[in-house]
């Protein structure tokens, strides 16, 4: 597997504020790959030292295997950073035939394409001034694709949108990817829409990852046994802090092959067990586990 | 290439930019134009009144315009203050529009930060370019006007020594305007501010009118070191004395030509140099 960007102990201060705190981090070419984190995680500090906009304070960081800053690099990237901003008297065409022509671009931009492909045929010519957010997200991901770029930086490309235009982006950022080969970096705070897209996860957290791996594999990893049973409190007596009462069940976090000792034991103590059936975690449940883990929680 | 798409880019979003197209380069001229006809239309009524009066011999014989003399006189002009301060307009929507409008990191990743700075410069050299452009055709539309009213007939002397002139004029006056434009460039880059850009030179342009009014009390003659390095404008001003020749250009001292090329290029290369530098090493945290 090729990473098409690579850090290591990468960090970024702000005056005392670490924004970034020693980030080791190997991201595969190829793919939908989602960065998540609470609001102050490092996650925008992240993406600009990858665009070249900040320097990093320590550490080092290699995207497609160049330093960043390199114009040769960042020419083969297209990005959104947060919600772009446009010059107001611009028009959404213009806006992209502006850049169009800052990245050295003249007809083979396609901007009307883009445009039509994000959903902004209609609006193409109003000036982005009174542009919506969503419909500045839009133009957004227009512009940061129109350059035909291997390696796509967004940083909440669906904020601001209505449900059906989630749904149109989800599916062009699937698109890219499976189709047209494009390397897809993304950050979100909807983690059902990055369940849903992405194919690997990193989650920060204060700057630190705090857990990285294929969406399914996350998952995966954060499934309960649930337990409809009675007495409740003798299945808690049993499994002590690795039990939690949920409902009028008990969630149990054990290893599969631990599980059939974990009945018996059950039984063996005169419990009834009327149901008992694996409950698979979502990127939600995963991400609050992780970021709250660390000492101090959400910055 | 990657530096004429970034002079390419910047130019052509400032053409889109129509609010700032006017004031720094229609405005001027236009209301030149139009104040300079209103004028000899009013002159031409109360003269008309006045003539009349006049016994027949004693009534003025009109010389011609010379259309020639006026480009060369116009061209002399272009660096006044009402044009540095339009023109600052267009300059600093350029150098700090990006900062205004969040926009640097559409742009910084796909392009290196001279070429980016050289764009916006080149873009404003342009602006300047037909801003200047449209001052002499303003100008000569002036005289024009002056001797269609007045009706006078018109010549077009424009010799060898005339064009020579014209040529120095112009190309100080327009190195003069650059060179005022440059600060705002500087401030721009240090304060990312689109208000800063427009009036930190004009109050370094303000605070340079008082300190030439001061200088005598320091002792600072006309082309010496300290008036050339620390007043461009004097220092334009004594080359525009030169290249017009004459009583004037006679009292100039010996070298002072050179300190005052010396003192334009200061502040010419200084603003930019200084600009360029701070860019490079800028955090563009929310640009």
């Amino acid at each position: 597997m090729t990473s098409v960007i690579e850090t290591s102990g990468l960090t970024k201060t702000y005056g005392p504020v670490r924004a970034l705190d020693s980030l080791s981090l190997s991201i595969p070419r190829g793919g939908v790959y989602g960065v998540l984190g609470p609001n102050g995680a490092g996650k925008s500090t992240l993406f600009r030292i990858l665009l070249g906009l900040i320097r990093p304070t320590a550490g080092e960081v290699r995207v497609m295997g160049q330093h960043t800053g390199d114009p040769a690099v960042t020419r083969r990237m297209g990005s959104m950073i947060e919600t772009p901003r446009y010059p107001p008297y611009l028009t959404a065409r213009q806006a992209l035939r502006w850049l169009a022509l800052a990245h050295g671009m003249g007809a083979e931009a396609e901007t009307d394409r883009w445009l039509d492909r994000v959903g902004l045929s209609e609006a193409a010519d109003r000036k982005v001034r009174g542009f919506s957010v969503g419909m500045m997200q839009r133009l957004g991901v227009a512009a940061a694709l129109m350059t035909r770029p291997d390696l796509v930086i967004l940083d909440e490309p669906t904020s601001g949108m209505d449900p059906p235009g989630i749904q149109e982006m989800r599916a062009l950022i699937r698109s890219l990817a499976d189709d047209d080969g494009v390397t897809i970096i993304l950050a979100s705070h909807q983690l059902l829409e990055v369940q849903r897209v992405c194919d690997r996860v990193a989650i920060l957290n204060r700057g630190k990852l705090a857990a990285e791996g294929k969406v399914s594999d996350l998952t995966a990893s954060g499934e309960r046994l649930r337990l409809a049973a009675t007495p409740l409190a003798k299945v808690m007596a049993v499994l002590g802090e690795r039990g939690s009462v949920q409902d009028d069940a008990v969630m149990a976090a054990v290893p599969r092959a631990e599980a059939p000792a974990l009945l018996r034991a059950l039984i063996e103590q005169g419990v009834d067990i009327d149901e008992a059936r694996w409950v698979g975690a979502d990127l939600e449940s995963v991400f609050m586990t992780e970021t709250s883990s660390v000492e101090g929680g959400r910055p | 290439m990657m530096l004429a798409d970034a002079i390419r880019a910047e130019t052509w979003r400032l053409l889109q930019n129509r609010t700032a197209m006017f004031w720094s380069v229609v405005f001027v001229p236009l209301i030149s134009l139009g104040l300079a006809t209103a004028s000899f239309l009013f002159i031409r009524s109360k003269m008309d009144g006045a003539m009349q009066t006049l016994p027949v011999e004693l009534k003025l014989t009109a010389s011609a315009v010379d259309l020639g003399q006026s480009l060369v006189d116009a061209a002399g002009g272009l660096a006044n203050p009402g044009v540095l301060a339009f023109l600052l307009i267009g300059a600093a929507t350029v150098f700090a529009g990006d900062y205004r409008w969040e926009t640097w990191r559409l742009i910084t990743a796909r392009n290196t930060r001279p070429n980016l700075i050289m764009g916006k410069v080149g873009a404003v050299k342009l602006m300047t370019l037909v801003g200047l452009i449209l001052l002499l055709l303003a100008s000569m539309g002036a005289d024009v006007a002056k001797g269609v009213i007045f009706g006078r007939s018109f010549t077009f002397g424009f010799g060898g020594e005339q064009a020579q002139a014209f040529g120095l004029l112009a190309l100080l006056s327009y190195v003069r305007v650059v060179q005022f434009l440059l600060l705002s460039l500087l401030a721009a880059m240090v304060t990312r501010s689109l208000l800063a850009a427009l009036f930190v030179p004009l109050v370094i342009g303000v605070g340079q009118f008082f300190l030439a009014k001061l200088s005598p009390l320091f002792g600072w003659q006309m082309g010496d070191w300290a008036t050339m390095l620390l007043l461009p404008g004097d220092a334009f001003e004594l080359l525009k004395v030169l290249i017009k020749g004459g009583m004037e250009a006679a009292l100039v001292p010996a070298g002072a030509a050179w300190r005052a090329i010396a003192g334009l290029a200061l502040w010419s290369f200084g603003p930019f140099l200084l600009a360029l530098a701070w860019f490079q090493r800028q955090d563009l945290s929310k640009e």
